[in-house]
This record gives C-alpha cells, structure tokens and sequence, in this order.
C-alpha cells in the first residue's frame, strides 16, 4: 500500500489549480461588457436556402446509363432547363421560358421547337441547333459511343433538320408517339454541344456536320468527354465545363457535404427568388434533427410513425404527407403455381386485406392514406378519377370477402392451398405486410408461406420460384414506360420476361399497350388506360396495394415549396423558394 | 532494430495479401451487385445493368476480377466503384474527414481516460473511484446511435435554444454545485471533517462560478481577457512544477511562472499576428514559444535544469492553447450571429460556404466536431480509464515502488517516474490498435453526423457488394494495423529497455 497522506497533498494541489482556473474564469466576466449585438435569431432576409439530400450529386450529365439517379437530376434541373419538366404532381409541364414545342401534323407525327430568342448558356454561347443535335446524338442510339440511360421515343425520332445557329428544329417520327410531349429535349436532358464539340476537338460546324453524318470515328473524343467528362470527382469538373441554361448554376462542390448553386446571370425567364441554394447530403435519420437545429430548411426525410410525430411537435415546421409514384403491389405467377387458374387468384384477390394492410402499416405514417385502386394512373394525378370511373376499378374486390374465398376454393377442392409470397428481405414492412396477408387468407383455407429472401430480385423472382411476389414499381405520368410489365413474353424466362415477372398474357392487353402508345392524343389515352385496367383487374393480373407514402418538412418561413411525387422531387422549383 | 523492422515489413506484406484474397472473395460474394437495378421498371433497365456488369466485370470468374484489381493496385490504380467513381479520390476524400474526426478524439479520450484512470487509482475504493467506475461502464454500455441523438438534441438543439438568453436557472446551478461538491470531496482524503469542508468548499465555489456565469450572460459573449489569461497560465504553471519537478527547489518553479507570465503578455503584444493567423503562423509561435521556455528553464533551473526545461516548455505550450481557446471564442459572437445564432450544429464537417478569418473558420469546424467528438470520447474513455487504473494499481504494488517510498522518495517522484512510466506500458498496445482502429473510421459516428468518413465508405460499399472501395479501404486499414503495431512494439522498447527487439 502506498502513502495515502502524501499523495493527498500531491492530489488536492492538482485539484486546486483546477479550482483556481475555474474560479477565476468567473471572476473575470464580470469585467466583461455586455456583449452589444449579441447573437439574435433572426437573421434578415435570407440570401441562403438549404435542403437536405440523402445521397450526393455525382454528374453534370445525368443522362448517362450509369449516372441516370435523382442524385443528380435532382439538382441539375434548375440548372439544366429543357422544353419541359416533371411540375406539380409530377405532371409533364412545358417550361414557357425556356421555349415552345406544338405537334404540327399527326402523320406522320411531327413536333416543332423553338427555343427562346434570349436563351444562351450562362457562359454567353446561344442554345440551338447543336445542342439539339447533341440530345438527339446522345438519345436516338445511332451513335452508341454516347452512353445513354434509354432510347425510347427518340430512337424513332429522325435526325432533326437544323443549322448552326438555327433557333428553330423539327422532330418527325417513324411511328406515332404517345409520349411525345415529353420526348424532346426535358429538364436535364440539354446539354451544351459547344462544351462537347471542344473538348471533343471539333468546331460547332464539324460538330454538327459530324452527327449529321452519324460519323462514329468523328465524334468518338466527343462522346468520351460526353461519358466521362463531367463527372465531379471530389469537386465539380471546371467553372467554363459547366454552364447552366436555368435560373441557377453550379457553383461548388464540397465532397461529402453540400453542392451549392447561385442565381445565373444570365438566364432571362423569372430570376430565382433566393440568390443561393445549397443542397446537402445528409442521412434519411438525421435529416429531422437538422431541421430542429435550422442547418437545413428543408427535409424529405425515410417516412415513418416516429418522425412524423417528432415533426409535428416541432415549432415553425410544415409538414407535408404526399404520396409518391412508387406503389406496392401482388404479382400472380401465371407460369409455374396454380394460380394459372384464375378461380384460385379470385379467391386470393378476395381474402386480401387491402384495407388493414393501410390501416395498420401506412395510416400510421400518412394518415390520409387509401387503398390503391388502380395500377397505373396515381391518385394525385388528375386524370386518376376519370381512369377509376370508367374502369370500374377494384369492383368485386374492394371489399375483403373471406366467405367468398372460402367457397372458391372449396369448390375447386384446393383447401389448403400453399401460397409461397415471395419478397426482397430485409423489409419489415412487406414482413408485416405478408403476415396480415396470411392471417386472413389462412381463414380462408389458403396456407400463406412467407418467402421473404435476401436473393429475392437477384434467382428468386428470375427463376419463377414464387407463387406471389410482393414488391414495388415506380409509377410515371407518362405511358410508355410500364407497357412491357403485362404484355406477352416472348419466352417466360428471367432473360426474356422482362418486368413481367409472372409472364401474364392476354392479346387484348397487348393489343391495348400497342394502340395506346401509339395514342398522341392525351385526352384520347384514358379511355384506353381505363379499359386496360378493367382487363387487368377482371383477369387479376397483380392486385395493387397501396402508393408508397412521401413525407417532407420544411421551416415555415420559406416559401413556395411544394413538395412533387416525381423522381424529380422536391426540387422541382427551387428558383421560386424564397425566405423572410 | 532494422532488421526486426524489415522482417516484420516482410511478413506482414505477405500477411496483407493473402488477405486481400480473402477480403475480394468474401466482398464479391456477399450479395447480388445488381440487385437495386432489378427491382427497376424503367425502359432502360437492360442498358444500366448491362453497363454496371461491364464496368464491375461480373461476367468474369472471381480469379480474373481479383488479378486484374492486384494489377491495377500495383499500376497505382484502385480502379472505380460500381457507378465509376474514382475510388482514389473517394480514399482522399473519406480518409481526411475520418482523420478530422477521429484523431482529435482519440487523442483526447487518451489523455482523459489516463488521467482519471491514474487519478482513481492512487484513490482506489474512495468514492471518486467508485463514481468513476460506475460512470466508466455506463458509458461502455452505451449504443453510440443513441448517444448521438440525445447529444444532437440537448447538446445542440436545447443548448443553442438556451444561448438566445444564456441564463441558467437556480435549480440548475444547486445541481451544479452540488456535483462540483461531491467531486472534490471525493477526491479529498483524510477524516470527515476534512472530507466535509472540501465539500462545502467545493459545492461554493462551483456554485459561485455558475452563478457569475449566469448573471453576466457569459455564454452569449465568452472569453476570458488578460487577467484570467494570466491566473490560468500561474495555475497551469504552479500545476506543471508540481509534476515534473516539485516546488522544492525554486528554480523551476520560477521558470515555469516565467513561461506563463512571458506567454499571456505576448497574447497582448501579438495581436496583429493573432487577429487573423494562418496555421504556419501558429505553428512559428508554437516553436518560438517552446525555445524561449526552453532557454527559461535552462537558464533559472539551476540543479533541476531538466525538469525545470520541461516544467517551463509545458506551461508555455499549455498558455498558448489557453491564448488559441481565448481567441476562439472571442471570435463566438460574430460566428454565432452568421450562422442564425445556432452555433452548435449536427450534422456535417462546416458549414456550406461559410467565410471567416481564421478563428471563426477553426470555430466552424470545432463546432461541427464537438457532438461527434464528445460521442467518440464518452465510449472510448471507458476502456481506457479502466486499462490505466487496473495496470496503475498493479504498478503501485510492485517492490520497486515500496523501494522507492522507502529510500525516501517524495511521493510525486514515486507515483510520476516509478509508477506512472511503467503504468503506459500495457496501455501502449492499447493505443496502437486503437488508432489503428480509429482510421477504418467509425461506422456509426460518421453515419449519425454525416462524415463521409472511411467507414461510411466500406459500408456503402459492401451494402453494394462493390469490391473496389472495400479493398481500398482494407489495403489502409489493414497497412495500419500492420505500422501501428510495430510502432507499438518499438515503443515498448523505448518504455521498457528491458525489452530488445531482435
């Protein structure tokens, strides 16, 4: 044992040199003035506004395969304006500032557009002819060296007419075009031709002579830069790279933290109500706490019970509870299970608890939410009402019905039936979703196997080895995307069947999808959006769910923010944000 | 020496490869690389998936993807990510903010964590060491994810609601006061009496403190100004003596005054130099400051020159930290009210674009590195306040530290250079692992306060079954282990001459 006495003394005379910096520290403020402009809250007009982001803006060009993600379309589209762009409800709008487009003739289908006599890149180089050049370059997939996130609708589109310096170009279809309002060059999706023809070692007019040609040899350096050269590793590719052709520009890139825009000089529409923008990435968790704190203005943070609650205690904060386009949904498998049979699929359709699964595990996160009733027009969109009437909608099986259920099979004597519901895991919701699932179809004699796995999308649902697959697809306004999801595989294997993995089939639908993408007239498209989703239900192709829930929060002393389902998210109109 | 260095270097090169094998396999088969894209309905869901199979080359057997990633790596290339990200710039990128965020905690949790470790053992079994025990494995027992929230909400959110009117309330400052009190008296020894005035000491002057604190609204305005400057830097000296040198003789106590008196005039003195320094400046006056206390100490330290040297140089050094937190947070008023006087922040490295002079930017940072700091420190100071008193204690009762009593050793010298050196050595090992640990980063630290750190990219990435950035990440990690190690064992060398290292 050691001498406690002493290192007593050793100890308390440490302890008093704390004691005498602590004591002092108070004694000395007492000098001190009052601090005369002490730290107010609030601040002036902001120049500033700050949103949050999960993940971080990666490209310039978000128009190739691999950096198509709202990580970057996100933010480019008030940098990169187009013809038009997803507005509110993620309804196709054409932007007036940018330009105008107007179908001049059905046949063949024929598009004109103009851009605005003002527009220049903010940079001084007028937008036109070559940059539509460029769009078609990079889309119609003649020139494969340009990597492209999808052809379609242009691919179909021949090369637009125009000359250098021209304001003015014609798209002319092979073939009618449902969406061909959005088939032009959008928000995004423009991108400066000069920029590329430079770095490509070419003058505007070899440039544009060369994509006339389809000259692959030419255009090569160009396409590489197209690729590659915009990519923002650590910090934006340099200031002259990276014009802007909206009310913002890019302005700074700090890795891992923010991007950050500023107003464009140059852009001649509305200026942007708030000088600077500045996005950052921060985690779906974490975004709430940073909007208590005010580091950012506005979050759309991972719906949930917990958050929506922290949110709405919080003072000065709007909550917004839309829903998005992504929708969850039950896909038969018509191939390999018995529910070829489409008695089994009635009675499956009829013991679903569509409306439980809402209470219970979406009200709790949007309170106003519903079942879904049809597949592919969403509730906020304005034609959903029409497109429900005129179908007929869910009909039989709005309501659960597991008497019903229960004579179906019993008289098709399959009692018992093993009903194998195949789900990416983990999930816990699709977990609580499958059980709910099985406890009222196994009332009706069905045996509900859940299938959740971890390799669900990657062998599972490729391979067929589901009976019912849950999951969830990203809806769209636009009509030409989901058309393959229910026509007629060419062989029903993971390499041919596409999205529809169940291999549904019936030539009506196929007949339907063709006419309605053929359909220019967007009136004319929901009579044929209804009749297909009166097949789809009679025919219990999949059974909708529920859309997915949105959330988003902003402090309210900023104004114009509304939130939009689109991928294009919240952003949509960041240059009309302004804050007192 | 050198030869233990390169066979260590030799076998250690070979260890890293053969796990890098190991690493790439495990990585390239632990999950479907394509598997966000399959749950993809969009028109181009065969171009993307085509692309991302190319560029990862999933259609090549494992062998040929790992060979062709060891030649890359030998070219100096650590190739692209899954969506062609330079893997090189993102290992830039995350390693300097884990660098950022990590090393200052680690270093502070170590010096922490030794002293109250030391400190409970020269008090073991008093109430101190109680406290301090109880509270170490509260801390230990703690999920980091739930630290972070509750710092973010009371450290950062309720703490810059309160600065608007920095008043404490009366309960509050009891509660203060009653804790300052308990802590010094337990850390009093001796007979009741004696325990109960350290007590009431304790409890008046922590409620003094609070109370001042309160009524001259210093947290909306802090700083500490020339006198208390002063009185800190004569305490630090009075404290440094004591350490390394004892009051008996005077001369180092002398030199160490010296140091203190010399440094918080120069804070006057260098204010043209100091109102907006850059880091080279603060590093010249860093090294100035050390070889005028040096020259102090040789010059008054008489028989003791040693220890007065070091007495003198430590006090110089701690003044000048005192000076740069002084500065810091004269530079808090103009901070706060540019950033809408919500100064603690809980998420991110800075604030966006945000322009300052020097200690107005250095403030930004400390402010964003303070909750995510605190999270590290809180978790890791308990294993290493527990290390330095179990190794402390067994120190304390080894024969040659009664020999050393006995020969009449004063006590500081005893429990400072006979103890206290022999103490570090088990907590060497500890340290090496730790900071080898401390670069692969912390995966939920960084998450929960938006680093983009080391470990939020090995996550990412094996969430995305990418093997590129996980092998970047463990060619780091596992070449820091590797260094960290051998510096362990060199140091153990350095502490403990017993130790050869052949």
């Amino acid at each position: 044992m050691f001498h406690t006495r002493t290192s007593g003394k050793f100890l308390a005379v440490v302890a008093g040199g704390a004691l005498l910096l602590s004591a002092c520290a108070g004694e000395d403020s007492a000098n001190k003035p009052e601090a005369s402009g002490s730290a107010s809250a609030s601040a002036p007009a902001a120049s500033t506004i700050t949103y949050a982001y999960e993940q971080e803006f990666h490209s310039y060009n978000g128009n190739t395969a691999a950096e198509n993600a709202t990580r970057n379309n996100g933010p480019l589209q008030r940098v990169l304006a187009g013809f038009w762009f997803y507005g509110e409800n993620g309804e196709i709008t054409p932007d007036k500032d940018f330009g105008s487009y107007e179908k001049t003739s059905d046949s063949p289908l024929t598009v004109e557009y103009t851009f605005n006599d003002k527009a220049v890149w903010s940079d001084g180089t007028p937008i036109d002819c070559d940059d539509a050049l460029l769009f078609w370059a990079y889309k119609s997939g003649k020139l494969p060296a340009f990597s492209t996130a999808g052809t379609t609708g242009v691919e179909d589109v021949k090369l637009p007419e125009c000359n250098k310096g021209e304001k003015k170009f014609t798209f002319v279809y092979n073939k009618p075009f449902a969406d061909w309002h959005a088939n032009g060059p959008g928000a995004t999706e423009l991108l400066p031709a000069h920029i590329v023809a430079k770095q490509g070692g070419l003058s505007e007019d070899e440039f544009i002579a060369a994509v006339k040609a389809t000259d692959k040899k030419k255009l090569e350096k160009a396409a590489k830069f197209f690729n590659d050269g915009w990519i923002a590793e650590g910090a934006l590719p340099a200031a002259d790279l990276i014009p802007a052709s909206g009310p913002y520009k890019l302005s700074k890139l700090d890795a891992g933290q923010s991007l950050t825009f500023v107003a464009n000089d140059k852009w001649w529409g509305t200026p942007a109500a708030t000088p600077t923008i500045v996005e950052r990435f921060i985690a779906l968790d974490e975004q709430a706490q940073a909007l208590q704190n005010r580091e950012v203005q506005i979050i759309e943070p991972q719906p949930g019970p917990d958050v929506l609650n922290q949110l709405k205690a919080l003072e000065g904060v709007k909550v917004n509870n839309t829903t998005q386009y992504t929708y969850e949904h039950l896909d038969f498998n018509f191939d390999s299970s018995e529910f070829k049979d489409k008695a089994l699929r009635e009675a499956f359709a009829k013991c679903v608890p569509r409306q439980l699964i809402v209470d219970n595990l979406i009200k709790p996160v949007a309170p106003e939410a519903k079942t879904l009733d049809i597949r592919n027009v969403a509730p906020f969109q304005s034609n959903h009402a029409a497109v429900v009437q005129a179908s007929g909608g869910p009909g039989a099986y709005a309501q659960q019905d597991i008497e019903g259920a229960k004579a179906i099979l019993e008289k098709a004597g399959k009692t018992g039936l093993e009903v194998k519901i195949g789900y990416q895991t983990p999930n816990p919701r699709r977990t609580s979703e499958v059980q709910l699932i099985k406890d009222s179809c196994d009332k009706a004699g069905f045996k509900v196997v859940d299938g959740g796995s971890e390799d669900f999308f990657g062998t599972v649902m490729p391979a067929g080895n589901f009976d019912v697959a849950l999951f969830a697809w990203a809806g769209s306004s636009l009509v030409s995307g989901w058309g393959s999801t229910y026509t007629t595989p060419t062989k029903c294997d993971g390499e041919s069947k596409g999205n529809n993995n169940g291999c549904y089939s019936n030539k009506k639908i196929d007949e339907l999808v063709k006419k309605l993408n053929a359909t220019v007239d967007v009136a004319a498209q929901d009579p044929i959006l209804a009749e297909i989703e009166k097949i789809l239900w009679a025919d219990l192709a999949t059974i909708p769910l529920f859309q997915h829930p949105g959330l988003s929060a902003w402090d309210e002393t900023v104004q114009n923010v509304i939130p939009n389902p689109a991928q294009s998210t919240i952003t949509w109109n960041m240059d009309k944000w302004s804050a007192a | 020496m050198i030869v233990f260095i390169a066979r260590r270097l030799v076998i250690s090169f070979f260890v890293l490869l053969a796990a890098t094998v190991i690493m790439f396999v495990l990585t390239a088969l632990s999950g479907d690389p394509l598997e966000d894209l399959r749950q993809d309905n969009s028109p181009n869901r065969a171009a993307k998936i085509a692309d991302r199979t190319e560029r990862m080359q999933l259609d090549d057997p494992l062998p040929v993807r790992y060979l062709s990633w060891l030649g890359n790596v030998v070219r100096g290339d650590l190739g692209v990510n899954r969506d062609g990200h330079d893997v090189g710039v993102m290992l830039g990128d995350a390693l300097s903010a884990t660098l950022q965020l990590v090393v200052a905690a680690t270093v502070m949790a170590i010096i922490i964590g030794i002293v109250i470790g030391i400190v409970s053992a020269l008090r073991q079994y008093s109430g101190f060491d109680y406290s301090v025990t109880f509270a170490a494995f509260i801390c230990f027992s703690l999920p980091v994810f739930w630290v972070a929230v509750m710092l973010k909400q009371y450290m950062a959110i309720e703490f810059n609601n309160w600065l608007k009117d920095p008043s404490i309330p009366p309960t509050v400052i009891g509660a203060l006061a009653l804790l300052g009190g308990l802590v010094f008296g337990a850390l009093t020894t001796g007979d009741r009496r004696r325990r109960l005035l350290s007590f009431a000491v304790g409890l008046a002057v922590t409620g003094a403190l609070f109370t001042l604190l309160s009524v001259t609204r210093w947290f909306a305005d802090p700083g500490f100004g020339l006198p208390l400057l002063l009185a800190i830097s004569l305490a630090a000296a009075v404290g440094f003596t004591v350490l390394s040198a004892g009051l008996n003789p005077r001369g180092p106590l002398y030199a160490a005054l010296g140091a203190a008196v010399i440094g918080a005039l120069a804070s006057e003195v260098l204010t043209p130099v100091l109102s907006d320094p850059t880091w080279l400046e603060i590093f010249g006056l860093a090294l100035v400051t050390v070889a005028v206390c040096a020259g102090l100490g040789y010059a008054l330290g008489g028989l003791q020159r040693r220890q007065a040297v070091s007495a003198a140089v430590l006090t110089g050094l701690f003044t000048g930290g005192v000076i740069f937190v002084d500065r810091m947070l004269q530079a808090f008023n103009d901070y706060s009210a540019a950033v809408r006087g919500r100064p603690i922040s809980t998420i991110g490295a800075r604030t966006p674009n945000f322009e300052g002079n020097f200690w107005q930017m250095n403030l930004d940072s400390a402010s964003h590195l303070l909750l995510p700091s605190m999270a590290l420190i809180l978790i890791s100071l308990a294993t290493y306040t527990r290390y330095s008193r179990a190794s402390m204690l067994e120190v304390m009762n080894q024969d040659y530290v009664r020999t050393a009593r006995a020969k009449g050793l004063p006590e500081r010298t005893v429990v400072v250079k006979h103890a206290f050196r022999n103490g570090l050595i088990p907590i060497t090992t500890l340290m090496a692992v730790d900071f080898a640990g401390v670069i692969g980063g912390a995966v939920v630290t960084e998450t929960v306060f938006g680093w983009e750190g080391m470990g939020k990219m090995f996550i990412t990435a094996l969430d995305q079954v990418d093997p590129m950035p996980v092998m970047a990440f463990f060619i780091v990690t596992g070449t820091a282990i590797v260094v960290f190690n051998m510096i362990a064992d060199i140091l153990y060398a350095y502490l403990d001459p017993r130790i050869r290292l052949s």
